[in-house]
């Protein structure tokens, strides 16, 4: 888990303080060690937000924020044993209801994830759908989320992860060979309509990211597992960078750049002698983009199906890689 | 006292002006609130300009909409339409949650994930704000056995404000590319749902003078999306789950047939695919909802794949393959 990130937003902040407040009222004495990990904010941010508790309140009959129209709490106990104990409420009873917006975001991130075995019960699922559309404010918007389709590989990873075994498979690199892996699963992360698993890899000695869709003939080992999720960092990008990695120089209508995000695309500078390609009629301006990859053959892959889109400029090898994948291609249809 | 004019930060206003408008019960003046509540009492002059200060309680009572916090007024019954008699609260009821509203461990964990979905893009706040929420009930989630990463890309620029639009109920315009068209034409539509399909996101919405519906792709939103002051009435719920099964019934009518090689990239993905089959003689058919979209997919897999039908998908590749042959040759 990253370091919690403190809000930046006064409106985060105070969905903070009313989240806080019905949490501090229900725990009666809790120390700021043990409130600031259940809501995964650091420790001095806490203790802020109880500081401004503790001076708010409602102006009252007098409007002027008397002693009793205000919060209190157990000051020895906060400022001596690092406890916090609410010793006076107002205005404040219960947790506030959740906005249309983020009742729509769960319930849309629940139907995603609705093929997990965890959510196997899906009658449990509508039920919990059906709660979250009435403790919302207003109605959920419409948002609407397919169920990410997976396989059974997701049970057998889940079999070794529970009696603590390496897990054996067949997988199919991304240079089209296959290979025996064994591996220590760590966790599944999914992308949109992907499924992924990372884990630490006996053969290569190193962390690696599995397609699901590309693993088969997996096997459940008796073999104990070495690394642990505990043990391991892992981070979002489901591929490391690598000081082995081949810079390639392409081209990418601007449009279009969002959707190269996970080759994480860095500025090219100008360079008036490298080839110009593209069609002088193209009238769109195209933005240069330096890209690291670690072979070209997921490059072929993308450049061929983003054609008009995105052209490779550079190194050479890289754009014959393209040119035989787009030729070898073209060659199966000329004897229809 | 002219010396002591403290800076109040913006929180602490906001949760004074929530704690005030909660604990009343008829409703409060823009002049009480103005002259009582913290953060707002210490800039109020009695007999002065309070223009500014006005115009701060208006973007806050914008920010504690935009939380989803129900900010309600009332009339004042001897003098309708007067906005100085204009009382404002927060009642009780449609703010805070039920209390037969609780959650297990089990499900705590399941929202926690169903909020991880979001951490990329513009529902990351909104997701944030759900989890604050879910904690402050104080269940603590059940470890899950296996570790889950789930995420939803959001790179489309169009979903942002469409996603407002769509909660605000305002028409919205924008330039629209049809795929097989070379010229984008400019729309105008009432948005119903945003949803995701075969893990591209679309928008469903409804022209206002033909009240046809109609489905577009986010990617192909080529300008930025205008979101206009015009309001529609808000639709009956179900909108996404109606958009999904009429872009499923045009993905069901759509059936291509293909040659894959055994063992393949292609082969691991296309028939994994919902519907996919393999026919007697080992080619793979496969439903798709728009053969341009299909086509680009499909000349991404290169050799390992060559389609043998309809014509016009085949033909559409080989363009596609000719065009990057070209490109890099």
């Amino acid at each position: 888990m990253a370091e919690p990130k403190a809000p930046k937003l006064a409106g985060d902040k105070l969905a903070f303080l009313l989240s806080l407040v019905p949490y501090l009222m229900d725990q009666g004495r809790v120390t700021v060690a043990e409130a600031a990990a259940h809501f995964g904010v650091p420790q001095e941010q806490l203790r802020e937000a109880v500081r401004l508790i503790s001076v708010s309140g409602v102006p009252g009959e007098t409007a002027t924020y008397q002693h009793g129209d205000l919060f209190d709490i157990a000051w020895d106990d906060f400022e001596v044993r690092d406890e916090i104990v609410l010793t006076h409420n107002v205005a404040i009873d219960e947790s506030p209801r959740f906005s249309g917006r983020e009742a729509a975001a769960l319930i849309a991130g629940l139907n995603y994830l609705a093929a997990l075995p965890e959510h196997a019960d899906s009658a449990a699922g509508s039920a919990l759908m059906s709660k979250l559309a009435r403790g919302a404010s207003a109605s959920p918007t419409q948002l609407a989320v397919e169920v990410s389709q997976t396989n059974a590989t997701l049970a057998l990873i889940r079999e070794s992860v529970a009696a603590g075994v390496q897990l054996q498979f067949d997988y199919l690199n991304a240079r089209g060979g296959r290979e025996t892996r064994r591996v220590d699963p760590l966790r599944i992360d999914a992308v949109d309509a992907d499924w992924y698993l990372r884990g630490w890899c006996h053969s290569r000695e190193a962390l690696r990211t599995f397609r699901l869709d590309h693993i088969s003939n997996a096997t459940v080992t008796t073999d104990a597992i070495v690394r642990r999720a505990d043990d391991v960092l892992l981070s979002d990008r489901l591929f490391e960078a690598s000081s082995d990695d081949l810079v390639v120089t392409i081209e990418v209508a601007p449009g279009a750049l969002p959707l190269l995000a996970e080759y994480e695309p860095e500025l090219a500078a100008p360079s008036p002698a490298a080839p110009s390609p593209t069609e002088p009629t193209e009238p769109t301006s195209r933005v240069r983009v330096i890209v690291r990859v670690s072979h070209f053959h997921g490059l072929k892959r993308l450049a061929a199906s983003m054609n008009g889109t995105v052209t490779v400029l550079s190194p050479p090898q890289a754009r014959q890689t393209v040119k035989d994948w787009a030729d070898a291609a073209l060659s199966r249809y000329t004897v229809l | 006292m002219a010396a002591t004019v403290q800076k109040i930060p913006a929180e602490e206003r906001l949760f004074s002006l929530v704690l005030a408008l909660l604990a009343t019960d008829g409703g409060l003046t823009k002049r009480e609130i103005l002259s009582t509540v913290q953060g707002y009492r210490q800039r109020y002059t009695v007999a002065g300009d309070n223009a500014s200060l006005e115009r701060q309680f208006e973007r806050d009572k914008d920010d504690l909409r935009e939380l989803g916090i129900p900010l309600e007024t009332i009339d004042s019954p001897g003098d309708p339409g007067n906005n100085q008699n204009l009382r404002y609260l927060i009642p009780r009821g449609s703010y805070e949650l039920p209390a037969d509203i609780r959650f297990t461990p089990q499900e705590t964990t399941l929202l926690g994930l169903a909020a991880l979905v979001w951490r990329e893009g513009s529902l990351s706040a909104d997701a944030r704000r759900a989890l604050l929420k879910l904690r402050s009930l104080g269940i603590t989630a059940t470890e899950p056995l296996l570790g889950y990463a789930p995420r939803l890309s959001l790179r489309d620029a169009a979903f942002t404000p469409l996603n407002a639009a769509l909660e605000k109920h305002l028409l919205v315009a924008f330039e629209y590319l049809k795929p097989g068209e070379t010229a984008a034409r400019a729309r105008l539509v009432a948005p119903l749902a945003l949803f995701q399909h075969q893990g591209r996101w679309h928008l469903f919405a409804e022209e206002p003078d033909s009240k046809l519906t109609k489905t577009f792709l986010l990617r192909r939103i080529v300008s930025a999306v205008t979101v206009t002051s015009t309001p529609f009435p808000a639709p009956p719920p179900g909108q996404g789950e109606r958009a999904i099964a009429e872009l499923d019934t045009v993905w069901n009518a759509n059936l291509a047939t293909v040659e894959v090689e055994a063992g393949s990239d292609a082969a691991a993905r296309l028939g994994t695919r919902r519907g996919s089959t393999v026919t007697a003689n080992g080619e793979l058919e496969l439903h798709y909802a728009d053969a341009n979209i299909l086509a680009d997919e499909l000349a991404g897999f290169g050799p390992e794949i060559a389609v043998i039908s309809p014509s016009a998908l085949r033909d559409a590749v080989i363009a596609r393959l000719q065009r990057t042959a070209a490109d890099h040759g």
